[in-house]
């Protein structure tokens, strides 16, 4: 059974739609991040949960009962903001206890949850201190707690993670997912940091102009996107452009391959360079695999691999290496050659 | 030659300026303090005391202090009351009027003081707009008196230091962030709410040096007191004026200059204060 339930949320402003029909169940304990660039309509599908904007159409339920015109202070919701909006003239510890003080709980009651809170996001000891007087991370952290502490019904993240850097980003994301875990909170998270969708939810909504363009956990989203977005924006592919030939084969790079591909038209196949290998020219196609060759143009070391850009007859291809494997010479004449399964077809965008 | 070294001769236009027509002048303000008024009312070349304590144990020098302190406070509240929710709006709007209308906000600042002064008298004069309408409408028989009184002179006042406040305001309210009240708002706080532990909390310190601006320059308003108080409003200024012109007491004009000078600096350090101490 779903526990929060939007169903065909649309916003428009002006004669921009800002979201369009969207509709997601979400399970409670779930984590779910709303994946896609700036301008996908995510942040404001969140601000809409939280009672911030106003839904032009559609409805929000949790547990059955609707929300969706209550005023957002009645709604008791955990935002973190992407800028973390911590009061600038509260300490931490009045930052943390302002949204207990507003639902008129006993003071000790609130001194203790505070204590507890802050101890949970691994704060204890700086409760007296002024936001400004702590690190990026540190008031991250503060937003965290401040937002958790009032057992919200969903914790919505905006963006949390972007203004720190790639370091405190990897710690915190493993942070926020075990205590988001350990209190079985139901979560929505918006990004459009792909590494951070599939590490820290159960599933990924990808958005794209306003719309859900495909909903699934990690690895279906990863290996089996559903639409020629979802497939450029989740990880990094090759779109090797290919056609149907007179004689009934699939043509790319002027070879023919053994693909499942639409009847007629041009079309692109992408294949993640990870997925491909660099074979010698003489070696030949195995079963089941698709071939093509070019000459490498250059091979560059991005530390945990190796990106080879390799050119061919119908274009450039990348292919991702183990480094440490021997990289071939630039200018040498290779073989590419991946699963023919590792192939996904997309009808060619009209440009 | 590094930045902070160059940096005052930036300063020195500015510098040169302010000492030849205002530091020179209050330096020979101080020295006229000192001298005396002769029994045929002439100024007499001195250096006592004697105009200073005079001056000070006349009962009408407390009398004008107070005056000057209540209206002044007076009209930075009403002005800081129409303001404070003005600024806001206009802080916050982000509508493409916005810059019209931050014009026409500031635009008294633009009209002389004695355009603005008769304005007031076509509007609250006895024959005015507000007597005209009341009247009218039957709801008096007889005209209120909203002019040459203190009414008057406190609505003038604090219509002609609001610009400057709206200005002080809008400069102040750096730390004010849309974002902060929508923090406050998904913590349950109602908009009520959050306008008390929120908004105003991080506009007090634009409120203290907006008040303050405001106190100064109505402490130190000398047409609207004069014209609107139609004689009968005796503040600093007004004292001021009438010994330097109309008495030629230059002495005592100049201790009671030198004396509002002094209360002016000190509120003006008490209020600085007060805004540094909230801004932390």
């Amino acid at each position: 059974m779903s526990y929060l339930e939007l169903a065909g949320l649309q916003k428009r402003f002006g004669n921009a739609t800002a979201v369009d029909d969207v509709s997601l169940s979400v399970a409670k304990g779930e984590a779910v991040a709303l994946l896609g660039p700036s301008g996908c309509g995510k942040t404001t599908t969140l601000r809409m949960l939280a009672g911030l904007i106003e839904p032009d159409r559609g409805t929000i339920r949790i547990d059955g009962a609707e929300i969706t015109r209550l005023p957002a202070h009645r709604r008791n919701m955990g935002y973190v903001f992407q800028s973390y909006a911590l009061f600038p003239h509260l300490s931490v510890a009045r930052n943390v206890a302002f949204g207990l003080e507003e639902r008129g709980r006993p003071k000790a009651e609130i001194a203790r949850q505070v204590e507890e809170a802050l101890a949970l996001v691994r704060l204890s000891g700086l409760d007296a201190r002024r936001p400004r007087e702590l690190s990026g991370g540190q008031q991250q952290r503060v937003a965290l707690a401040r937002a958790l502490v009032i057992h919200p019904s969903v914790l919505l993240l905006d963006e949390s993670l972007s203004n720190l850097d790639a370091k405190l980003r990897d710690a915190m994301r493993h942070e926020i997912r075990s205590i988001q875990r350990a209190l079985g909170i139901t979560t929505l998270f918006v990004t459009h940091d792909q590494v951070e969708a599939l590490t820290m939810c159960d599933r990924i909504a990808v958005m794209h102009r306003g719309r859900i363009a495909q909903i699934g956990a990690p690895e279906e989203i990863y290996e089996k996107p559903a639409t020629r977005f979802v497939a450029e924006f989740v990880g990094r592919a090759n779109a090797l452009p290919a056609e149907r030939g007179p004689d009934g084969q699939v043509r790319l790079w002027n070879e023919t391959l053994a693909l499942a591909a639409p009847a007629d038209g041009s079309f692109d196949v992408f294949v993640r360079p990870q997925r491909m290998r660099i074979v010698p020219v003489s070696e030949p196609a195995g079963p089941d695999t698709a071939r093509v060759s070019g000459r490498v143009l250059r091979s560059v070391f991005v530390g945990d691999h190796v990106e080879v850009l390799i050119e061919g007859a119908g274009g450039q291809l990348t292919v991702e290496m183990p480094s440490g494997s021997p990289a071939p010479a630039e200018g040498s004449e290779v073989a590419v050659v991946w699963p023919a399964t590792e192939s996904r077809v997309f009808a060619r965008e009209a440009p | 030659m590094s930045a902070t070294r160059r940096l005052p001769w930036l300063l020195l236009p500015a510098g040169l300026f302010v000492l030849g027509i205002y530091a020179w002048p209050t330096l020979l303000l101080l020295r006229n303090a000192f001298n005396e008024v002769g029994p045929t009312g002439a100024m007499v070349e001195a250096m006592s005391l004697k105009t200073a304590t005079e001056t000070f144990a006349d009962g009408f020098t407390f009398e004008l202090t107070w005056n000057s302190l209540w209206l002044s406070a007076t009209a930075t509240t009403i002005a800081l009351a129409l303001s404070y929710p003005l600024s806001l709006f206009l802080f916050r709007t982000t509508s493409r009027w916005r810059g019209i209308l931050a014009v026409i906000a500031i635009l008294p600042m633009l009209i002389s003081g004695v355009v603005r002064v008769f304005g007031w008298l076509a509007i609250l004069g006895d024959r005015g707009l507000v007597n005209g309408l009341l009247q009218s409408l039957g709801l008096i028989s007889a005209p209120l008196k909203l002019v040459f009184n203190w009414t008057g002179v406190t609505i003038g006042l604090a219509e002609s230091i609001m610009p400057y406040m709206i200005l002080a305001l809008l400069a102040g309210f750096g730390q004010l962030d849309r974002t902060l009240e929508e923090a406050s708002r998904s913590l349950g706080a109602s908009p009520a709410r959050t306008f008390l532990r929120v908004t105003l909390p991080l506009s007090l310190p634009a409120i203290v040096l907006a008040a303050g601006l405001g106190f100064v320059l109505s402490m130190s308003a000398y047409i609207t007191p004069k014209l609107l108080g139609g004689g009968r409003v005796f503040v600093l200024a007004t004292e001021i004026f009438e010994q330097a012109t109309t008495n030629t007491n230059w002495p005592v004009a100049a201790v009671l200059a030198l004396y509002t000078l002094a209360l002016l600096l000190v509120l003006l350090a008490l209020s600085n204060l007060l805004a540094r101490r909230l801004r932390r």
